[in-house]
C-alpha cells in the first residue's frame, strides 16, 4: 500500500481520500479512467447489440408484469372487438391485454420486438466486421467463440419469445419446432414428448418457454456478454494499422470522458431509434393472427428474420427420406438435415474457424492489428461465400412472399433457390477473390506511382501525361512498402489518416513516424500542410 | 498489473509539486498507466464564436429532449388511447408515444455526442499493450504452485482418495441431473398417443366428423369443389388437445373422384372415400403445419410453411417440395342418420415423420 | 380499351334502341346478323371468331337475359362457346355456374380475360354494372346456379368476432391473416382482398372462382357469410393499424426483417460513422 505516493493532495476531494482509505480504489479507478480505446466507427457495431440488449431487459421486465404464461383456456373479453368472445389461451389473452388494455403496453411490446430484431442484426453485422478484419485471431479466439455462442443463444431467446404470445403465427412456428425435434433419429419422439410433456402442444410449453425466456436464457446472455466485454477490456481492443500504431500499443482516446461520452450518447441514439421504430412501425400484430389453433394457418407463415435461413433451408430440401429396413423399419425424415444437421455444422464451423485458419496459415502469433479485407483474399472470399449462402437461404425463407408480390411462380422460386444455393456461393468466392486482388494491385500501383492528380501536362515532345503525386519523397521511383494502411487514392484524401491522429501526421511526403514527445496543451496551431506542387520532378 | 513497470527516459514526477498544472498531473497519471498523451488540442477556442454556437446547438438539443419528453407525458396521460374499431385517434396513440420518446432520446443522444465530439479537446493517446508482459517466470511459478498444491493433497501418493472421491461424486452428479431428467421425461408412446387420433372409435362407436362449432356434417353440406375442415365429434375434439386430428373433407368433382377412387384402390385404400368425398389429414407430414391451401381445379393441396404440394386425386401424394410422405387418408362413410363418420381411425401415423414410425 | 369499349357500347345501344315488331326469334336472328355485318364493316377481329347465327331452340329469354346474350355473343363466346357450353382448352362451360360467378368474374375485370395465363387477374372492369346484371341474368337463365343476394352492403348484421373465427378457419390459409393474399403452386395465387366489395366476396364464396374452393350456402350459411364479410371489411380493411403509421404491408416477419436492416441498422451505422473515426 503506497498511499502516500498517490495522495491526491492537489485534489480537494476529501471524500475521495476517505473512500480510498477504505477501498483502495484510486489506482484502479485511474487505470479505468485512463484506459485507451481506439476510435473507429466499425468498433461501435457491437455496442448496438449491447445497447439493444439493455433495452430488451428494460422493456422485457415491463412485459412480465402483465404477461400470464399459461395455456389455460379463457374467453377473451377485452377491448379488441374482433376477438371478443373467442376462446384462447391465457397467454394470448394477456398479450392482447398488453396491446390494448395496458396503457402504453403496445409500444413496449413493439419496442421489445424491434430491439430483439436489432440485437440479432447488430450481432451479425458486428460478427462480419470481426471476421473480415481478422479480429478473431489470437489472442481473441475465446471472445470469438463467446460471440458466436451469443448469436445462437440470442437465437433461442428470440425463438422462445416469439412463441410466448401463443398466437396463430407463433403456434405454427412452435409446431414446426416440435417436428424438428421429432425428426432427430432414435431419440426424437422422446425429446419432443419430454419438452412438451406429451403430445404437441400440451398445456405446459408456454410456461416452460417463459422461464427459459425470462430467466435462463437472459441469465446466460448476461453472463456471456459480461465475459465478452471483460475480455475486450482485458485484452484491449484491436486497432487498424496506421501511423504510430503497432501490434504492441493502442492508439486512441482515453476512456473518460471522450470515449464514455460517445458511448452514452450512442446508447441514447440506439434507444431512440428503437423507440421510433416501436412507435411508428407496426410489428407482429398478434391480434390479426388469432389464438393458436392446430388447424389454422396463414399464407406466408414465416419466423423472424434470424430464423428464416432455417425455414429457407427446409423449403429447399428435396424430399429425401432415409428408410432403414430393420425390424418394422426406421426413418430419418428429410426435415432432419436442414434443421438439425445444417445448424449443427454452422455452429461448429463458426466456433472453430479461428483455429482452422490459424492451422491453415500456420500462424500462431498474437495479432492486435486488424487486416484490411482485401489483404486476405481467401478469408474475405470465404466470408462472402458464407454470406451468399446465408442470404439465399434467408430469401428462400420468404420465397412465398416474393413469389406472390413479384408474380413469380412459387415452384420456380424453390428451384431457383436450390440451384442458386449450389452455384452462387462459389461464384461469390471467385469474384470476391478477384476483386481483392484487384484492389491490392491498385494499392501497390498508387504506392509506386502516386495519386492521380487530374492535372494533364504536356511534355516538350508533345505528349500529354497525367501528373501523379507520389506518396513518398524517396527519389524518382521511390516506392513505399505496403503496410496494411489505407492508401489515399484521391488528392483530397492525402493525409486522410491525419484526422484521427492530427498533429503529427502532416503531409504524406513526410514519412510518418511515431511521435517522440507528448503534446502540450494548449498545442501550438498546427503547421499548414505543405502545398502540393504541380509535380515538378515528381512525375512518375 | 503492477505499478512498478519501469519507464526509461521518464523520471518520476513529484505530483505534489505546486508548479504542476492539473493537466500535468493528469498526464503523469496517464504515464503511470503506460499511456502517452501524444496529442491534445482544443477544438474550439474558449469564448470563440464557434464555441458559443456549439454550446447553443447542444443546449437546443437538450431543450428539445425536455420538450419531447413533456409531450410524451402529455400524450400518455391525455390522448384517448382505448381501442376502438375504425380509424379513430386512438390509433395514433402508439405512434405519438414512439415519436415523442424517440425524439427525446435522440435529442439527448445527439446532444451528448455533439458535446463530446465537438466541444471536448481532441486527443490522441497511446497505451502500451504489454504484449511482452507474459512472463515465463510467472508462468513457471504459478505452474509449480499448482503442482505443489496437488502434491500437498497427495493425490498421487494416495490414489485411493482420488478414485474414491470420483466414485463418490459420480452419483452425486447423477443426483443433480436425475430430478430434471426424471421430471421432464415423458414416454411418447404412452397410450399409443403418436398413432391414435380423435377419430379412433370409442366403445365400438364410430366417431362423427364435425365442424368447428360441433355440428355434424351431411354430404349435402359441401358443394362439389368445396372443402371443409372437420374434427372428431368427441369432447375437446375441436381443440388443441387433439392437435393431430383436424382433417380436410373434400368434395371432389365427378371425374376427379373417379380418378381418386382408382388411385385409392391401387394403394389398398379402396373404400376410404364415400361417394365423391375424400378426407385427408390436415397436418402436414413434413413439419406439421396445417396443409390446407386446396386448389379446387388442380386438386393440389399446398402447405404454406414449406410449400410441399400434395396431389389429392392421387392419395395426396407429395409432388413438390420437401415432404416425403402422403397425407394420411381417413376412411369415411355416412351413418344411418346421414352424417359423416370415420370408419376407423387413420391407418397410419398422422403428422410429421419420426424415427420409429413403422 | 375504353374507347373501344365505348364504341361497342354505342353500337349495341343503337342496335337495341331501334324499335322492332318482329317475332322474338327473328328479331334475335336479325340483330345477330346486323351485328356481324357491323363488325365486319368495322373490320373488327371479332368477325373471325363470332359464331354464325343459327336457329336455336332454347327457352325464351327474359329482356335482361336477351341483352346479356347479346353481350355474351360479342365478348365471351370466343372462349366459352355458343350457349356458354365451353370450348375445350379455352374456357369452361358456364352452365350452372350461376349469376354469382358471372358477377364475380366480370365485376372484378377478370373476365373477359386479356390472355390465357396461370390465373385470371383483377383488372379494371370492362362492363358497366347494368351490363353485368344482363350477363348474369343470361347465364342464370341458361343453367341456374348460386345468386348473390341484393344490396351493396351484405355485412350489415355481421358479427366481426364470429367472422374472424370463420375467416381464420376457412380463408386465412390462402388469403393470409392480413387479407393480403398469398402464393399458390406454380404461379397461381390467392388475391388480396383489399379491393374486393361485399358482393364480390360473397360471389367468390358462392362460386369458388378459379382455384378457390366453393363455400356454398350449405356449408357457410348466409349469416356466416355476412360475419366473414364484416370481419374482412370492418376489421381487416377499415380498422387502421394500432401499432404504427407504417404497417410494413402486414407481410409479417419478412418485411420486418427488411425494415430492421434498412432502417435500424442503416441509421445506426450512419450514426456511428458520424461519431467515430473513419480510417
Amino acid at each position: 500500500m503506497k498511499r502516500r505516493k498517490f495522495d491526491m493532495a492537489a485534489m480537494p476531494a476529501k471524500t475521495g481520500r476517505a473512500v480510498d482509505e477504505r477501498f483502495q480504489v484510486a489506482t484502479p479507478l485511474r487505470r479505468l479512467l485512463n484506459k485507451v480505446f481506439p476510435d473507429h466507427w466499425s468498433f461501435l457495431l457491437g455496442e448496438i447489440a449491447l445497447f439493444s440488449f439493455i433495452v430488451l431487459l428494460l422493456t422485457g421486465v415491463f412485459l412480465t408484469f402483465f404477461f400470464e404464461p399459461a395455456m389455460t383456456e379463457v374467453i377473451y373479453n377485452g377491448s379488441y372487438a374482433p376477438l371478443r368472445g373467442t376462446p384462447m389461451s391465457a397467454a394470448y389473452a394477456s398479450t392482447l391485454d398488453i396491446s390494448f388494455d395496458v396503457r402504453g403496453g403496445l409500444i413496449m411490446r413493439q419496442m421489445h420486438h424491434w430491439s430483439a430484431l436489432l440485437f440479432m442484426a447488430a450481432i451479425v453485422v458486428h460478427m462480419l466486421r470481426v471476421f473480415f478484419t481478422g479480429a478473431f485471431r489470437k489472442p481473441r479466439e475465446t471472445n470469438w467463440i463467446i460471440g458466436s455462442l451469443l448469436f445462437w443463444v440470442g437465437f433461442l431467446a428470440g425463438f422462445t419469445g416469439y412463441s410466448l404470445p401463443d398466437d396463430g403465427l407463433s403456434g405454427t412456428g412452435l409446431r414446426i419446432a416440435s417436428a424438428i425435434m421429432l425428426s432427430i433419429p432414435v431419440i426424437g419422439s422422446w425429446v419432443t414428448s419430454s419438452v412438451f410433456n406429451g403430445e404437441f402442444p400440451g398445456t405446459i410449453i408456454i410456461s416452460r418457454f417463459f422461464i427459459a425466456h425470462v430467466l435462463l436464457i437472459p441469465g446466460l446472455l448476461v453472463a456471456l456478454i459480461s465475459v465478452h466485454l471483460g475480455l475486450v477490456f482485458k485484452q484491449k481492443h484491436t486497432q487498424w494499422p496506421g501511423p504510430g500504431r503497432t501490434n504492441g500499443n493502442v492508439v486512441g482516446e482515453r476512456m473518460f470522458p471522450r470515449y464514455a461520452i460517445k458511448q452514452g450518447g450512442f446508447f441514447m441514439v440506439v434507444f431512440g431509434v428503437i423507440a421510433l421504430m416501436g412507435g411508428l412501425f407496426q410489428i407482429n400484430p398478434v391480434w390479426l393472427f388469432g389464438p393458436y389453433e392446430a388447424w389454422v394457418v396463414s399464407a406466408a407463415s414465416q419466423p423472424d428474420w434470424y430464423v428464416m435461413f432455417l425455414d429457407g433451408s427446409t423449403r429447399l430440401m428435396p424430399d429425401w427420406e432415409i428408410f432403414i429396413p430393420i425390424g418394422d423399419g426406421y426413418v430419418i425424415p428429410p426435415l432432419f438435415w436442414p434443421t438439425v444437421v445444417l445448424p449443427g455444422i454452422l455452429v461448429m464451423l463458426s466456433l472453430f474457424y479461428p483455429f482452422m485458419e490459424a492451422r491453415y496459415l500456420k500462424d500462431y502469433r498474437s495479432h492486435n492489428l486488424l487486416q484490411r479485407p482485401r489483404d486476405v483474399p481467401f478469408r474475405t472470399a470465404l466470408g462472402m461465400m458464407a454470406i451468399t449462402f446465408y442470404v439465399i437461404l434467408t430469401l428462400t425463407g420468404a420465397n412465398d412472399v416474393i413469389a406472390d408480390k413479384f408474380h413469380i411462380s412459387l415452384n420456380a422460386m424453390t428451384w431457383a433457390g436450390r440451384i442458386g444455393l449450389l452455384v452462387l456461393p462459389p461464384v461469390a468466392y471467385y469474384l470476391t477473390y478477384r476483386i481483392c486482388l484487384g484492389l491490392q494491385q491498385h494499392d501497390r500501383e498508387v504506392l509506386a506511382h502516386g495519386v492521380e492528380t487530374g492535372i494533364i501536362r504536356r511534355l516538350p515532345d508533345g505528349r500529354f501525361v497525367e501528373v501523379h503525386q507520389p506518396l513518398s519523397s524517396g527519389g524518382e521511383h521511390g516506392e513505399l512498402p505496403y503496410a496494411g494502411w489505407v492508401v489515399p487514392k484521391k488528392m483530397n484524401r492525402l493525409g486522410a489518416l491525419g484526422p484521427a491522429i492530427r498533429g503529427f501526421f502532416y503531409p504524406i511526403e513526410k514519412p510518418a513516424e511515431a511521435p517522440v514527445s507528448p503534446g502540450h496543451p494548449p498545442v501550438e496551431p498546427r503547421a499548414e500542410r505543405e502545398e502540393i506542387g504541380s509535380g515538378d520532378s515528381r512525375r512518375s | 498489473m503492477s505499478t512498478h513497470t519501469a519507464h526509461p527516459g521518464h523520471e518520476q514526477v513529484d505530483v505534489n509539486d505546486p508548479r504542476l498544472s492539473q493537466f500535468d498531473i493528469v498526464r503523469e497519471g496517464a504515464r503511470r498507466d503506460d499511456i502517452e498523451i501524444v496529442h491534445y488540442e482544443p477544438q474550439v477556442m474558449p469564448g470563440s464564436k464557434a464555441e458559443r454556437r456549439l454550446v447553443r446547438t447542444v443546449a437546443a438539443m437538450f431543450l428539445l429532449t425536455g420538450l419531447a419528453a413533456t409531450a410524451f407525458l402529455v400524450v400518455y396521460i391525455w390522448w384517448p388511447w382505448e381501442y376502438e374499431m375504425g380509424r379513430g385517434g386512438d390509433k395514433l396513440y402508439t405512434p405519438l408515444l414512439g415519436l415523442t420518446l424517440g425524439i427525446a432520446l435522440l435529442g439527448l443522444g445527439f446532444g451528448i455526442l455533439t458535446w463530446g465530439k465537438k466541444l471536448l479537446p481532441k486527443e490522441v493517446s497511446i497505451q502500451d499493450r504489454h504484449e511482452g508482459a507474459v512472463s515465463a517466470d510467472d508462468q513457471r511459478i504459478t505452474g509449480q504452485t499448482m503442482a505443489y498444491m496437488a502434491d500437498e493433497l497427495g493425490v498421487k501418493r494416495r490414489p485411493l482418495l482420488g478414485v474414491s472421491l470420483l466414485v463418490g461424486l459420480a452419483p452425486v452428479g447423477a443426483v443433480a441431473a436425475a430430478p430434471l431428467v426424471g421430471g421432464l421425461i415423458s414416454n411418447p408412446h404412452k397410450n399409443n398417443q403418436m398413432m391414435v387420433t380423435g377419430f379412433s372409435p370409442q366403445d365400438g362407436q364410430k366417431i362423427r366428423l364435425v365442424r368447428e362449432d360441433g355440428r355434424p356434417i351431411r354430404p349435402a353440406d359441401i358443394s362439389a369443389g368445396g372443402q371443409i375442415t372437420v374434427f372428431p365429434g368427441i369432447e375437446h375434439g375441436v381443440s388443441n388437445l387433439h392437435a393431430d386430428s383436424p382433417t380436410l373433407l373434400i368434395h371432389l368433382r365427378e371425374a376427379d373422384a373417379e380418378e381418386s377412387r382408382r388411385n385409392n384402390e391401387r394403394v389398398g385404400h379402396g373404400g376410404y372415400m364415400w361417394g365423391n368425398y375424400a378426407a385427408y389429414s390436415k397436418i402436414c407430414t413434413h413439419a406439421g403445419c396445417p396443409a390446407s391451401l386446396y386448389e379446387q381445379q388442380t386438386n393440389r393441396l399446398l402447405c404454406p410453411c414449406h410449400q410441399s404440394q400434395f396431389l389429392i386425386t392421387d392419395n395426396a401424394k407429395p409432388i413438390f417440395g420437401p415432404a416425403s410422405r402422403r397425407l394420411p387418408q381417413l376412411p369415411i362413410e355416412v351413418d344411418a342418420e346421414g352424417y359423416f363418420v370415420a370408419k376407423s381411425d387413420y391407418t397410419e401415423a398422422v403428422g410429421p415423420d419420426f424415427w420409429e414410425r413403422p | 380499351m375504353t374507347s373501344d369499349n365505348d364504341r361497342r357500347r354505342g353500337l349495341l345501344a343503337r342496335l337495341r334502341g331501334r324499335p322492332v315488331v318482329r317475332s322474338r326469334g327473328r328479331r334475335r336472328l336479325g340483330a345477330a346478323v346486323r351485328l356481324v355485318a357491323a363488325l365486319m364493316l368495322a373490320g373488327g377481329a371479332y368477325t373471325l371468331l363470332a359464331p354464325s347465327a343459327s336457329a336455336q331452340d332454347n327457352p325464351p329469354l327474359s329482356g335482361a337475359a336477351a341483352d346479356g346474350k347479346a353481350l355474351f355473343d360479342v365478348s365471351c363466346v370466343t372462349c366459352h362457346g355458343r350457349n356458354a357450353q365451353g370450348v375445350e382448352g379455352r374456357g369452361p362451360s358456364l352452365i350452372g355456374v350461376g349469376a354469382a360467378s358471372v358477377e364475380f368474374q366480370v365485376s372484378t375485370g377478370r373476365m373477359p380475360m386479356a390472355r390465357q395465363e396461370a390465373q385470371a387477374q383483377r383488372k379494371p372492369e370492362v362492363f358497366s354494372p347494368d351490363e353485368i346484371d344482363q350477363l348474369a341474368a343470361y347465364i342464370q337463365q341458361l343453367g341456374g346456379g348460386p345468386v348473390v343476394p341484393a344490396g351493396d352492403n351484405l355485412h350489415a348484421d355481421g358479427n366481426v368476432a364470429v367472422g374472424g373465427e370463420l375467416y381464420r378457419i376457412n380463408c386465412s390459409q390462402c388469403h393470409a391473416f392480413s387479407g393480403g393474399g398469398g402464393a399458390l403452386s406454380s404461379g397461381k395465387y390467392a388475391p388480396s382482398l383489399s379491393p374486393a366489395t361485399d358482393r364480390q366476396i360473397y360471389a367468390a364464396m358462392l362460386s369458388g372462382p378459379q382455384n378457390m374452393p366453393v363455400f356454398g350456402d350449405n356449408q357457410i350459411t348466409p349469416e356466416q357469410k355476412a360475419d366473414i364479410i364484416a370481419y374482412i371489411q370492418q376489421s381487416l380493411k377499415h380498422d387502421s393499424d394500432p401499432g404504427g403509421v407504417f404497417n410494413l404491408g402486414r407481410y409479417g416477419p419478412s418485411t420486418e426483417g427488411v425494415a430492421i436492416f434498412l432502417i435500424g441498422i442503416v441509421a445506426l451505422v450512419f450514426t456511428s460513422l458520424w461519431i467515430a473515426g473513419k480510417s
